[in-house]
């Protein structure tokens, strides 16, 4: 518009406010995950012992499906993006479609290891180990059933005639995708695989 | 002023597959690395070997999924720092927790 103009001043990022927002809104979730990450440091630098304990109950088979389920996720979703941008509405609701099946797989999955672990008579009063597990989890949880909800109403628009037409909002809503799926690769690690004592 | 620098859709995509066959790697990566091969001579050494491996394909796997899916390789650079600030003060925070404290 004003390429000759010097731009010194010039207020437009270039980038769309929808994402600018949320960029904005995923740093300071880095922030919030931090402070669990910081306090699962403190709390297990002085409860060693308990802490590989009770890390070593978590079935970490499940946790490996749920991060092949989530990095597929993740996929799929940069594959509907790129087909909305290309116009190909057909192909968008496949891999929308699909990611939300990939979101349920894991909610799924995730529904089982809690209630086995409730079976077993393990809460997050248990101990300081498995407040952080239910604690860290849910919140990720959460984020994803967050993410998920406007993924279906999106999908559902997209059988209007011509189809869904705001391919910045699905890419607005793709990066806190992604987000979601980076806390688990590093929850995945930290809580079922670095930790546990070997038996 | 918006500027895609992306490449061509169909290199974009086999960057993208390329990523996700990667990522799928490294995840079989972490769990080979979580098991017991650090001598137990190493010690206290060992131990913290063990846990910054894991951390480091942790990390090594949160630089493609933000690098490429979520675009920050292409996309205006000033995003970056919405990554970089928080991440630094993580980096100071698990610093001074774990070095520094008691």
């Amino acid at each position: 518009m004003s390429a000759g103009l010097s731009l010194a001043h010039e207020p437009n990022s270039g980038v769309p406010h929808g994402k600018l927002a949320m960029w904005i809104f995923l740093a300071s979730e880095i922030m919030f995950f931090s402070g669990f990450f910081g306090a699962f440091i403190v709390l297990r630098n002085s409860n060693i012992e308990m802490f590989s304990h009770s890390a070593g109950e978590l079935n970490s088979y499940y946790a490996l499906l749920n991060t092949a389920v989530l990095i597929g996720s993740s996929l799929t979703m940069a594959l509907s993006i790129l087909n909305l941008q290309r116009g190909n509405n057909k192909n968008f609701q496949l891999f929308l479609g699909l990611t939300i099946v990939c979101g349920f797989i894991f909610l799924i999955v995730k529904t089982i290891e809690y209630s086995t672990k409730f079976s077993h008579g393990i809460y997050p009063s248990t101990n300081v180990f498995f407040a952080f597990y239910f604690t860290m989890t849910g919140f990720h949880a959460l984020h994803v059933i967050l993410g998920m909800i406007p993924m279906v109403f999106m999908l559902i628009k997209s059988y209007n005639r011509g189809g869904y037409n705001k391919p910045v909002k699905v890419e607005t809503l793709g990066l806190s995708w992604h987000f979601v799926d980076l806390v688990w690769i590093f929850l995945f690690p930290i809580l079922y695989l670095i930790f546990p004592a070997h038996h | 002023m918006e500027h895609h620098d992306h490449p061509a859709p169909e290199l974009m995509i086999k960057q993208y597959l390329k990523i996700a066959y990667t990522l799928f790697g490294l995840t079989l990566l972490t769990v080979v690395a979580s098991w017991n091969w650090v001598p137990q001579s190493w010690g206290e050494i060992g131990t913290s070997v063990h846990i910054g491996v894991g951390l480091l394909i942790a990390f090594v796997k949160a630089a493609m999924v933000v690098y490429i899916f979520m675009h920050i390789k292409f996309d205006n650079k000033f995003l970056r720092a919405f990554i970089f600030v928080p991440l630094f003060l993580l980096a100071v925070l698990s610093f001074a927790l774990n070095v520094l404290g008691p």
